[in-house]
């Protein structure tokens, strides 16, 4: 039997200095380690077998690193500073009619001009959080049941991809602390993406997105919220709206609602068909005091909902896994 | 959660039609998910009398009867006496016996709903004619029963329609249990009953055995030692009472009422003992638990010595359903002297299981610590009725009502005695605080406006304490003690509104200056971004934040660098991406292999690495990005160019002009690692400084790695640094002469190693000393005839006088002086 380690040095040194390195493999010295084994005492076999295997191993690696090193030397430098390649004509550009925006950019553009001419100002939530912002300056107390419905994952520090848009209501609100005791209003928007735990299929996805409205007065009142709201939809949809509402439980809010448009004629909506939209309530005074402001002076109300949905209900989208799939088939259909 | 109307009215009135119960019921207390009409599956069975009952001739088990049913079934073969003729095969069927029949046309309930339903018929079995069939609990859909036919144990008219006997004549209303979280009370049917009422604008009264917090047990009969109960860590539970209960027949079936009630709710009735308990769960939102009484002490020395306390790491307990958990310092347990004998709240123990020898038994009413009941639930995976009741926080004060009535109700049924006094250990029991509010802010948060008398009928409807006051502007109450919700004004707020229903608000707007909002410039920039490359024909994607571990290494980055998730769905999703390339660099592939062959696609989005500092509020810092690739089947040269035409085009819509330095080595920054640094360059913003990216090819091993095509190139730049780079943007205007403008080709013969910016440097600088003329520079062409080591650069440079007409000497004159820079900083040679 050939000494593995004189045998494995003499192939990763004609790997490393071949043209053709993966050829090594082939070289009948390597080839006659396997024919060995049948021959052996099978007490012997495992042992041996492991040698072949580290001996092929290092023997992989050696080809790669070879590999690598051929490639590389085939690299040829670009002046960058070019229009375009040497011997080559002016470039065209891609044809514009097949460019898109991304369907949910665009509707967030949408919602977000709306908001922004009701005089909402707007910020794009945050993608990494705490638990603080997630939760606890949400009214969630450690180990509260309500925690539960947001599947949230964590990473090995503690961090929070924010399940909720939400996440940035105490920045918001402390943000805004000033201009209210001047005498002024909180009114401001949070979109951005969000994450749940969830597995993904047709109707579920782990990321999405939000938006999510706070406006804090010292005369806010939940009939203004139920007028706001109505206006939102009424300028999104075109058309006069009924609205309705459903008594929610978030412990961010006190009361809490889940609101319902009755379905706009641009969705195929016939009267008595009703879409629930978002969640909303006046903002809880826990909420108001966890950014210092004084729930006996201010009240102010809050609202979030999905962006997937707005666009799956315009278009007839059948499938959320579209949305980040990256598919250019899905894409261009919104070119 | 499902809820019997008909349960309902048994406590409040409800003469509101379905349609608009169910529309108050969604609008003021909880989302329904469904509603089922459950006469239709009892249409046309009937209650009949066996009149007759004799054995069918030939039949080992068949007999032959004929019932009476009033004559009330249309279209059925009678005798001469008026009775109907049913052949049944149940061991139990015998004359006198009051049934539930199930005539000819009529489906059988079991099969209700089904593909298939079974319509019966008259038909013959062994010859002789059977009209319909005499049902079964099972047939019947109520419950699994094997001794034969259900008897009916009221006292009915033949004829008489069993639907109603029954009250299966019910509508049974699916809801959403999630948006009752805080609600322990609407867990059971008289507290969903106080709210149904209420909605409706009606007074609940609780009836006075369940308001009695301490009742009068039913006498006392023989001498059981009160069982020893000891709450071993307070927070665990606020209350915890059990009683004895002795000669108790587990044998013994609930009344049908209890049975069917149960049934329609999903519960399986079993024996009467344990219908009870769950019978008064599903009343009042209480779980019970029996024990074998025997079973218990047998564990400790023929004593009940019970406590509350954590489970052991080391310790184990069997379960009712089979299972052998283990405990963990979360869970609750109940023991007896130092034996677990049940995982509280949660399920029973095996060995303390009421069976068919059981005689005495130890009944359980308590209250835990809904917190570790949750761990408990999730971790063993146990969603009873029980724990789902028991997680909502039950209040203390109902432990002995319930008790109580449970005492009394296994008495009746079974004939059991009780034979202990009430043990009972308590460790905290909360009341509820006075919470005194305004009329005015009570309608200042709405937006309503309720009368101080509208709000106290409202609030009493559902029975809080309203003390009589002078003061008609503000309203003092006391919550129900099953209101563990209700702790500050805005609690009662809430109420008032939604027993209203806020629907009856009217909507109005805030009001507003005129002061004009304009959106975020980083958003405004974004904007331009995505439109911009999407007007230059690339595709906009959205992908995920998360990546595997793989994509990082294979792109050249440490996955220490990325934020990792600990519960990740898949290693898919691992960790959070640093930069955008690699998840770009994954869609190409799939792409071209579905048939797309130019393309270009891009992400704006954040990035997060460790690396990057925490925010003052010790947040990750987040990266804004810009990233884009393009990609094809066949290329034109490098693709380098055709990313960079389209960042020039970008770069312009946003006022930028952007310089491309080369790379002299690999770098190992973040943005860098999958670019070819022969191959990239360093996006700098001329006018700022500012370094805004990287663009470039990709690493062969990068290629391999993502299967990348031959044609592909890209670029990611930085958000922040392009927002800096644009907000120095000012606007640039030159007026268009008003004279002739001549151009002129030229082209420089250089060596290959000459950039193309070297010359286009030398040109602009040697223009500056023209002051009154525009000077535009554009390439023309580049050329390298084979194996030569020089290139030829074409470029037209155009001429436009702002002060006169030149001629065509002066002309020349200047294109000279600027070739000659150009040869003086190149070596070039003119041509």
């Amino acid at each position: 039997m050939t000494d593995l380690h004189i045998l494995r040095d003499t192939l990763v040194d004609r790997a490393t200095k071949s043209d053709t390195p993966r050829d090594v493999l082939k070289a009948p010295e390597f080839k006659a380690l396997y024919a060995e084994i049948p021959k052996l005492d099978p007490k012997e076999r495992g042992v041996y077998g492991k040698q072949i295997n580290e001996l092929k191993i290092a023997l992989e690696q050696a080809i790669e690193a070879r590999e690598h090193e051929l490639d590389d030397a085939t690299v040829i430098s670009l002046d960058v500073t070019a229009p375009w390649d040497i011997n080559s004509k002016p470039l065209q550009f891609l044809p514009t009619d097949q460019g898109s925006l991304h369907p949910l950019t665009r509707e967030l553009e949408r919602v977000i001009d709306i908001f922004t001419r009701m005089g909402f100002d707007a910020h794009e939530s945050r993608q990494i959080d705490n638990d603080l912002n997630m939760f606890g300056a949400l009214n969630f107390p450690e180990g509260h049941p309500a925690r539960d419905g947001y599947d949230t994952f964590r990473t090995e520090e503690g961090f929070i991809p924010p399940a909720h848009t939400s996440t940035m209501q105490n920045r918001v609100l402390r943000a805004g602390k000033a201009t209210l005791e001047a005498g002024g209003q909180i009114a401001s928007i949070s979109y951005g993406r969000v994450f749940r735990n969830e597995d993904v299929d047709a109707t579920h996805e782990h990321t999405f997105y939000q938006c999510e409205g706070v406006f804090v007065s010292d005369s806010a009142t939940l009939a203004q919220m139920m007028g706001t709201l109505r206006a939102f939809f009424e300028e999104y949809y075109g058309q006069k709206l009924k609205i309705k509402t459903q008594p929610g439980y978030f412990p961010f809010v006190e009361p809490g609602l889940e609101f319902q448009i009755e379905k706009p004629a641009a969705l195929g909506g016939k009267p008595g068909d009703w879409l629930e939209m978002l969640g909303c309530g006046m903002i809880h005074p826990n909420v108001l005091s966890a950014a210092d402001i004084d729930p006996t002076v201010y009240r102010g109300f809050a609202w979030g909902g999905g962006i997937e949905r707005l666009v799956m209900l315009k278009y007839g989208i059948e499938d959320l896994r579209h949305f980040e799939a990256g598919k250019l088939a899905f894409l261009r259909k919104f070119a | 959660m499902i809820i019997s109307v008909n349960w309902l009215k048994q406590f409040t009135p409800i003469d509101t039609p379905i349609d608009e119960l169910t529309e108050l019921i969604g609008a003021r207390l909880v989302e329904i998910e469904d509603v089922t009409d459950l006469s239709k599956k009892y249409k046309g069975v009937v209650v009949a009398k066996v009149i007759e009952c004799e054995e069918l001739k030939g039949s080992d088990h068949l007999n032959v009867t004929k019932i009476d049913d009033g004559g009330v079934v249309e279209d059925v073969e009678r005798d001469e006496n008026g009775f109907v003729q049913v052949v049944c095969g149940a061991p139990n069927v015998r004359a006198g016996l009051s049934v539930a029949w199930l005539p000819p046309k009529s489906t059988v309930p079991e099969s209700f709903g089904d593909k298939e339903p079974f319509v019966l018929s008259a038909r013959k079995l062994r010859g002789t004619t059977s009209n319909g069939m005499l049902a079964s609990a099972k047939e019947l859909d109520l419950f699994e029963d094997h001794t034969g036919i259900l008897e009916i144990d009221k006292d009915a008219k033949p004829g008489t329609s069993f639907a109603e006997l029954y009250e299966l004549d019910d509508y049974l209303i699916d809801i959403e249990n999630k948006s009752l979280t805080h609600r322990p009370d609407a867990f059971g049917i008289i507290g969903f009953a106080r709210e149904v009422a209420a909605i409706q604008g009606k007074q609940f009264t609780t009836p006075a055995w369940l308001m009695d917090t301490t009742p009068t047990f039913i006498d006392k009969v023989g001498d059981v030692v009160t069982p020893a109960v000891t709450i071993d860590t307070p927070e665990l539970s606020a209350k915890y009472t059990a009683i004895v209960m002795s000669d108790a027949d587990t044998g013994v079936q609930s009344p049908l009422d209890i049975q069917t009630y149960l049934s329609r709710v999903g519960v399986r009735p079993i024996n009467a003992i344990v219908d009870v308990t769950n019978y008064l769960m599903m009343l009042t939102g209480q779980p019970l638990h029996a024990f074998d009484y025997d079973k218990l002490i047998a564990l400790n020395e023929g004593k009940a010595d019970i406590h509350v306390r954590s489970g052991r790491t080391d310790e184990t307990l069997k379960l009712l359903d089979g299972r052998t958990i283990e405990l963990s310092e979360n869970d609750i347990v109940i023991a007896n002297g130092d034996v677990p004998v049940a995982l509280a709240g949660a399920m029973g123990g095996a060995a303390t299981e009421i069976d068919e020898t059981t005689k005495n038994i130890i009944i359980e009413s308590a209250t835990f610590n809904l917190y570790n009941l949750r761990n408990t639930q999730m971790r063993h995976g146990i969603f009873s009725e029980a724990i789902t009741r028991f997680t909502k926080g039950q209040p203390a004060a109902l432990c002995e009502a319930v008790l109580a009535a449970a005492v009394r109700l296994i008495a009746g049924s079974t004939g059991a005695v009780r034979s202990s006094d009430i043990a009972a250990a308590v460790s905290n029991v909360q009341s509820n605080d006075p919470i005194t509010l305004t009329v005015e802010q009570l309608n200042e948060t709405l937006g309503s406006k309720f009368s101080t008398a509208d709000i106290v009928d409202t609030l009493q409807n559902v029975e809080f304490m309203i003390p009589e006051s002078d003061d008609a502007s503000s309203i003092t109450a006391v919550a129900p003690f099953w209101r563990s919700d209700i702790h500050i004004p805005e609690d009662i707020i809430e109420e008032v509104g939604r027993l209203n229903g806020f629907d009856t608000i009217e909507p109005t707007l805030p009001l507003r200056d005129f002061t004009a909002i304009s959106p975020d410039s980083f958003d405004q920039m974004r904007s331009t971004i995505r439109h911009t490359l999407a007007r230059a024909g690339a595709n906009e994607v959205l992908t995920y934040s998360f990546v595997h571990g793989d994509v990082l290494t294979k792109s050249g980055l440490s996955p220490d660098n990325s934020y990792k998730i600990t519960n990740s769905i898949s290693p898919d999703l691992q960790y959070y991406r640093q930069s955008l390339t690699p998840s770009l660099l994954g869609l190409v592939h799939s792409n071209i292999k579905s048939g797309f062959d130019t393309f270009a696609l891009f992400e704006l989005n954040k990035v997060h690495t460790k690396t990057a500092e925490l925010t003052s509020d010790g947040v990750p810092v987040e990266l804004d990005r810009v990233g884009l690739v393009v990609a094809g089947k066949k290329s034109n040269g490098a693709t380098y160019y055709e990313a960079r035409k389209i960042l020039d085009y970008l770069a312009s819509s946003l006022g930028l002009s952007l310089e491309y330095k080369p790379f002299t080595k690999d770098a190992s920054m973040v943005l860098m690692t999958p670019f070819e640094y022969r191959r990239s360059a360093r996006v700098i913003d001329v006018k700022s400084g500012i370094a805004l990216g990287v663009i470039g090819e990709y690493k062969k091993s990068v290629a391999k790695h993502f299967k990348l095509s031959a044609r592909s190139a890209g670029f990611e730049l930085l958000g922040e640094g392009l927002a800096l780079a644009v907000k120095q943007v000012t606007p640039a205007y030159v007026p268009a002469t008003k004279y002739p403008s001549s151009e002129r080709d030229v082209c420089y013969k250089v060596a290959t190693s000459v950039t193309y910016a070297a010359i286009v440097t030398a040109l602009h600088e040697a223009k500056q000393a023209h002051e009154t003329v525009a000077i535009d520079i554009q390439p023309v062409d580049i050329y390298q005839a084979p194996d030569t080591d020089t290139k030829n650069i074409t470029i037209r440079i155009a001429i436009a006088p702002m002060d006169k007409t030149l001629t065509n000497e002066e002309v020349t004159a200047i294109v000279d002086r600027l070739s000659k820079a150009v040869v003086a900083a190149t070596q070039a040679t003119v041509i």
